[in-house]
């Protein structure tokens, strides 16, 4: 792998496709607007813009919102699903609760598969894999012959209860499908989520299966038109969990593929961060309408083992962010009991904030900056696109009036709020989690993140903010610097007595097989790195602590020190742990094994002499004089606050009592004056 | 000290993400099915003197009463000789509480030795003793439902943690690890809200953060004023029906008069059924927490945070020795079921006032199905709440199978019950199809969950409703089909009442079948594309 000398990354968003392109040596990027009827047309756009050679290129990297949107706009595989006798209902059931207590109209989430497409079949597997009723396959054949002569279909999930324990009968179900109709695709639950919920795993392998085609398909053609092209290297895609799979592994796993692109975001953000020496990091992405935060202790992204999309569950290691409602289009207005709100309403592309000038009235952040001053009418967007500040000012006028304050006052106190509320996301996702963010420096990027980083380090009591280079292409960066990565988990109740260690390592090895496994089938070099955590809980309860495990620590693990690390995880996840010697049991095993890919070039540091502009500035309530430079006029010593640095992109602004430097690897290092 | 609007959007903010995450950490650490998967449970931050400020919003039904549970608390202790690691613990129907499984716990939060605030929990246990298991349909009185904590002050590092009390609750009680365990959750939950409003105290300054909750109510109550003067003035009146009282009455009438008087309003309960024998009489907290979760969901916006400053706006009052104020010592473990008759006849009276913001009655009935066994191994009890369909809306049918409007359970997944229970095995779980109440919109469907029972001597406990009296429709829409309990027992089929106790045996197979929710608008005028989605579905046949 290291003799990979030219690599590209290319990760499509809403509207625009960004590249980066390293090439003996060298950093290209571009960007191309993006094409969303045929995602791979605004890649290959972009790979033209960034002189690509094809031929000579060794390795792509890819992300792309192809799974999700498949999934938000309802246009995925026609799936048709087979359940235990009893249990049709499954998808439509759910969970039984409602999400908004209060809302007399409510509408539950709507499932991808539809009632009629699901039938059941005769047969039961009790808890712990013993057969309590034979699958009929006589039947099973007659209904799965009806349902597929009756209606045609992309492929044929499969959730059976218990399943999980014993795949048997899912098994048998997916000869019987391929008998009846060869070549007829099948997602059989165990395969895709070997865990216990039955609601959970059966959303999830429905998920799944009505991405697939739609992701096979589009791998597929992208990358028949790159070897058209002449294209020859390794072809990688992105997964939420923030490593990168062969695309030919993602065709049997494309629901690993959900949200991609802010996992891209984070591992590039991290790895930035990392060469100015930053292991525990906070990302920050603050984009147009929403903020995403995530935790990276020690350089490694938190994952959560579960999230969901569109109100449906899914069942897969995602990288664990929380998001909140407030960016840059967020509106500010006042609710019917003269509370200030912001968000989570947003003014969208389109009109947009009152400065665009694009029709536009209603009061947003980016108009608050505007008028305090902090965004510079000229400076904005690399100086493409002009504000309006006459008309930020205007936006803002009715509402000053109802609070009885100054313009001023008031696009300041909106932001504020805005900080204050990404401050909050930032204390769910650490202090919520027995976790002290001011271990941490808080990395930012996306079109606004610099500008609020350092009010919202200060907020949470953090002293470093890190700005990396290449803000605006963060993502496309983090597909070429992604590790390869695969996990896998399984579930098995085992109680913390003498025999679980052994218990443990069995089902660690057989993972780490089947890891293994995965790589070796797709030609890549065996893992590098393997991380271990058990899902452990005291006896009754539901909700499991997972319990990181060291690689190195496997062979000596013993029950007292497994009792100990997960009374530490208990204690640190809901601040108490019951005293020693209550019963305790394990329920889940995850492993995940990791290669990286070959280190990233060395960005040279182009400095200059710039003399900067004095501007005014109204902001936390006074008014003060800043100084406007450009991001290559900063330097390697340290220079103080008030300073708004034009990083094309984006602002960054460093407040009074906070130092402002470049460092060797291009990052900006703001940090609080001591 | 007045705080700017920025300060106080601030302090709010935060208050309400500290009720969430002590609501989010209630639920993870729990031990019983009933709150770690159904999330029957609650969670509260007060002021220094006890109103609700912010809550986890989880339950409605817990919601609207924890303020009046903590005054009594209040009335027997001198809140200024509270200590750190004391707190209030009670269940006592006839002091402020609800049912008492419902076991409330305050703890007092101190700042540099001053008191600013009370975090506040409240969990449904799975068992507190009484006459049987997990639930006691034939119970007389409230004694034989359970042991009552009567408004208690007790010390934490004292009485609990290897302490006679929590001694004297593990002997009183069947599962005692669960129960335990269950408190203990209560305890973390009211410590991280305590940690929270502290580090608020440490920025902002205790007179400033006490300023910030006073704002937060006045701030709820303008908004419910608001949305009441928007509604027109006037006398409402609506009334509906429990079946029974579950020892061979007749229907139980719930009546109710609703004011509607510039921005305010008050809700009557004048007329309503004497309090019966059975356990289906209502605490007056249970009545005012329905009625006001009714007007609340009708009338105003679901972004007004729930806190006290919204009960200003609205009175309640109900006849002492009625069914929704009940005198000591009538049983009242069934209270859901007057509650919900409350919040019925609220609804149907506001139909009259705001037509276009109701929708019709739907299943509105906790349905509680129990299974308890004596294995070798001790007790093993099941508890699970059903709800069924909603009542259709003006732009919506009604949701399928779906926890009633008061409450908000979530169901114990099958394979949860595989693993934990091996005296039953749940077989089927699935819509009645059909069910639903005519109309230009539908009425949500009912479900049935059936158990196939592998022990001799299981005893199945419960109590449910719309047996006989179905969901009503609105504005010309149809009712929704009525709830049944049946056994199976080889050629027999035995028909159980909605309130029963009754002895399983192996091999018998249970039927829980809940009601359906009624239709909104005349079915003539229902879109075609919808009849066709139904039927094709499988879920109405298409006339």
């Amino acid at each position: 792998m290291s003799s990979v000398s030219s690599r590209a990354g290319v990760e499509v968003g809403g509207t625009f496709t960004d590249l980066v392109y390293v090439n003996e040596g060298r950093i290209v990027v571009a960007k191309a607007p993006s094409t969303p009827t045929s995602p791979d047309q605004g890649a290959l756009n972009a790979l033209i813009k960034g002189n690509v050679n094809l031929a000579t290129l060794d390795e792509l990297a890819h992300g792309s919102t192809v799974a999700t949107n498949a999934i938000l706009e309802r246009k995925g595989a026609r799936v048709a699903l087979i359940v235990t006798e009893g249990f049709r209902d499954l998808l439509l059931l759910q969970r039984h609760q409602r999400r908004s207590i209060y809302d007399l109209n409510y509408e539950k989430p709507a499932p991808v598969v539809r009632r009629r497409d699901t039938i059941e079949v005769s047969e039961r597997v009790g808890p712990t894999g013993e057969i309590v009723k034979d699958l009929d396959e006589a039947k099973a054949r007659e209904a799965i012959k009806d349902l597929l002569a009756e209606r045609s279909f992309d492929v044929v999930a499969i959730c059976l209860l218990n399943s999980f324990v014993n795949p048997s009968h899912e098994e048998a179900l997916v000869r019987i499908v391929e008998d009846t109709l060869p070549g007829m695709p099948t997602a059989p639950s165990h395969k895709v989520a070997k865990e216990f919920r039955e609601y959970e795993r059966a959303s999830t392998t429905t998920l799944s299966a009505y991405v697939q085609p739609v992701v096979s398909r589009y791998l597929n053609r992208f990358e028949s038109s790159l070897t058209t092209k002449g294209f020859s290297g390794a072809f990688s895609v992105m997964q939420s969990n923030g490593g990168r799979m062969p695309a030919a592994a993602m065709a049997e796993n494309a629901i690993s593929a959900l949200f991609s692109g802010p996992a891209a975001g984070v591992v590039g953000a991290v790895r930035q961060a990392a060469r100015s020496g930053f292991q525990n990091l906070i990302t920050l992405d603050v984009g147009g309408t929403s903020t995403d935060v995530c935790l990276a202790p020690g350089g490694q992204p938190s994952l959560a083992s579960a999230t969901e999309i569109d109100g449906l569950p899914v069942k897969t290691p995602v990288i664990d962010m929380a998001t909140v409602g407030a960016g840059g289009g967020s509106l500010v207005w006042m609710d019917d009991g003269g509370m200030l709100r912001v968000g989570p309403e947003s003014a969208g592309a389109n009109p947009g904030p009152a400065c665009y000038g694009r029709g536009g009235t209603a009061p947003t952040i980016t108009d608050a900056h505007v008028v305090r001053g902090t965004m510079q009418a000229s400076a904005f967007l690399a100086g493409d696109m002009h504000l309006d500040a006459e008309a930020a000012r205007k936006s803002f006028e009715s509402l000053a009036e109802r609070f009885g304050q100054s313009l001023l006052e008031t696009a300041d106190a909106a932001i504020q709020l805005a900080e204050s509320n990404i401050a909050r996301a930032i204390q769910r996702i650490s202090t919520e989690r027995g976790r002290d963010p001011r271990d941490y420096a808080l990395v930012a990027f996306g079109g606004a993140g610099p500008m609020h980083a350092v009010r919202v380090a200060e907020e949470i009591g953090l002293s470093t903010v890190i700005v990396p280079p290449f803000a605006g292409v963060l993502s496309a960066l983090g597909l070429l610097v992604a590790d390869y990565a695969r996990y896998d988990a399984l579930t098995d109740r085992q109680p913390l007595d003498a025999e679980a260690p052994n218990t443990v390592r069995k089902h660690l090895a057989s993972l780490t097989c089947s890891i293994k496994d995965h790589f070796a089938e797709h030609k890549l070099a065996s893992p590098k790195r393997f991380s271990y955590s058990l899902d452990m809980r005291y006896r009754g309860q539901a909700f499991e602590a997972p319990v990181q495990i060291a690689e190195q620590d496997l062979a000596h693990l013993n029950d007292q020190g497994l009792e100990d690390l997960f009374r530490k995880a208990h204690q640190q996840l809901y601040s108490f742990a019951k005293p020693k010697g209550e019963a305790v049991e394990i329920v889940a095993y995850r492993a995940g094994g990791t290669l990286a890919p070959p280190g990233f070039p060395e960005t040279p540091l182009e400095y200059e002499e710039v003399e900067g502009t004095r501007i005014n500035i109204f902001e936390r309530g006074k008014t003060s004089q800043a100084l406007l430079l450009p991001r290559s006029g900063l330097t390697k010593n340290a220079i103080v606050g008030p300073i708004l640095i034009d990083d094309g992109l984006a602002t960054v602004f460093t407040p009074l009592g906070w130092l402002a430097r470049l460092d060797p690897s291009g990052n900006i290092i703001i940090e609080k004056e001591v | 000290m007045a705080l700017d609007p920025l300060e106080q959007a601030v302090v709010a903010q935060s208050l309400i993400a500290a009720a969430q995450e002590m609501g989010v950490k209630l639920i993870r650490s729990a031990h019983s099915p009933i709150v770690r998967e159904a999330e029957d449970c609650s969670a509260a931050l007060m002021t220094a003197d006890g109103n609700v400020v912010a809550q986890a919003e989880l339950i409605p039904m817990q919601l609207g009463s924890i303020t009046h549970t903590f005054r009594h608390c209040a009335e027997r202790h001198d809140l200024e000789a509270l200590e750190e690691g004391d707190f209030f613990i009670t269940n006592d129907a006839y002091l402020g509480g609800q049912h008492i499984q419902d076991i409330f716990l305050f703890s007092p939060i101190f700042f540099q030795g001053q008191r600013i605030g009370f975090s506040a929990t409240v969990v449904h246990h799975i068992d507190l003793g009484g006459g049987a298991p997990g639930l006691n349909p034939n119970a007389t009185d409230i004694h034989s439902e359970g042991i009552l904590f009567p408004a208690l002050k007790l010390n934490r590092d004292r009485d609990w943690t290897r302490g006679p009390w929590e001694t004297f609750v593990r002997a009183n009680v069947r599962m005692p690890d669960a129960t335990l365990g269950d408190i203990d959750a209560q305890f973390a939950a009211n410590a991280v809200g305590a940690e929270r409003l502290i580090s608020l105290a440490k920025k902002y300054g205790v007179s400033k953060l006490a300023e910030a909750m006073k704002e937060m109510l006045d701030y709820s109550e303008r908004r419910v004023r608001n949305a009441l003067r928007s509604a027109p003035d006037g006398v409402y009146e609506g009334e509906d029906a429990i079946d029974d009282d579950g020892q061979g009455s007749g229907p139980i009438l719930v009546k109710v008069s609703v004011t509607i008087s510039g921005d305010s309003m008050n809700i009557d309960f004048s007329g309503t059924s004497p309090q019966v024998k059975s356990n289906m009489n209502n605490p007056f907290a249970s009545t005012v927490s329905s009625a006001i979760a009714a007007a609340k969901s009708v009338l105003t916006n679901p972004d007004i945070p729930f806190n006290d400053g919204c009960s200003r706006a609205i009175t309640v009052t109900a006849p002492e020795g009625s069914i929704l104020n009940p005198r000591y010592p009538a049983p009242v473990r069934a209270r859901l079921l007057p509650s919900y008759r409350a919040f019925d006849a609220v609804m149907k009276a506001l139909s009259k006032a705001t037509p276009e913001r109701v929708i019709a009655t739907g299943t509105d009935t906790t349905t509680a199905c129990c299974l308890s066994w004596l294995g070798p191994k001790g007790y093993d009890i099941y508890l699970e709440i059903f709800g069924g369909g909603y009542g259709a809306g003006p732009r919506n049918d009604g949701v399928d199978g779906v926890d009633s409007p008061l409450s908000n359970c979530a169901n114990i997944p099958v394979e949860a019950t595989d693993m934990d229970h091996s005296f039953f095995r749940c077989v089927d779980y699935s819509f009645v199809t059909g069910s639903g109440g005519r109309g230009r919109r539908r009425g949500g469907l009912a479900f049935r969950k059936v158990y196939e029972i592998l022990e001799n001597g299981v005893t199945f406990a419960t109590y449910g409703d719309r047996f006989k009296i179905a969901a009503d429709g609105i504005f010309g829409g149809e009712p929704g089909s009525k709830a049944c309990n049946q056994v199976i027992r080889g050629e027999e089929i035995i028909d159980l009442p909605s309130k029963c106790q009754f002895t399983l045996k192996k091999g018998d197979r249970l039927i829980v079948q809940t009601a359906a929710g009624g239709g909104y608008g005349p079915r003539q005028e229902r879109p075609n594309a919808l009849i066709a989605r139904d039927s094709e579905d499988g879920l109405m046949a298409a006339e």
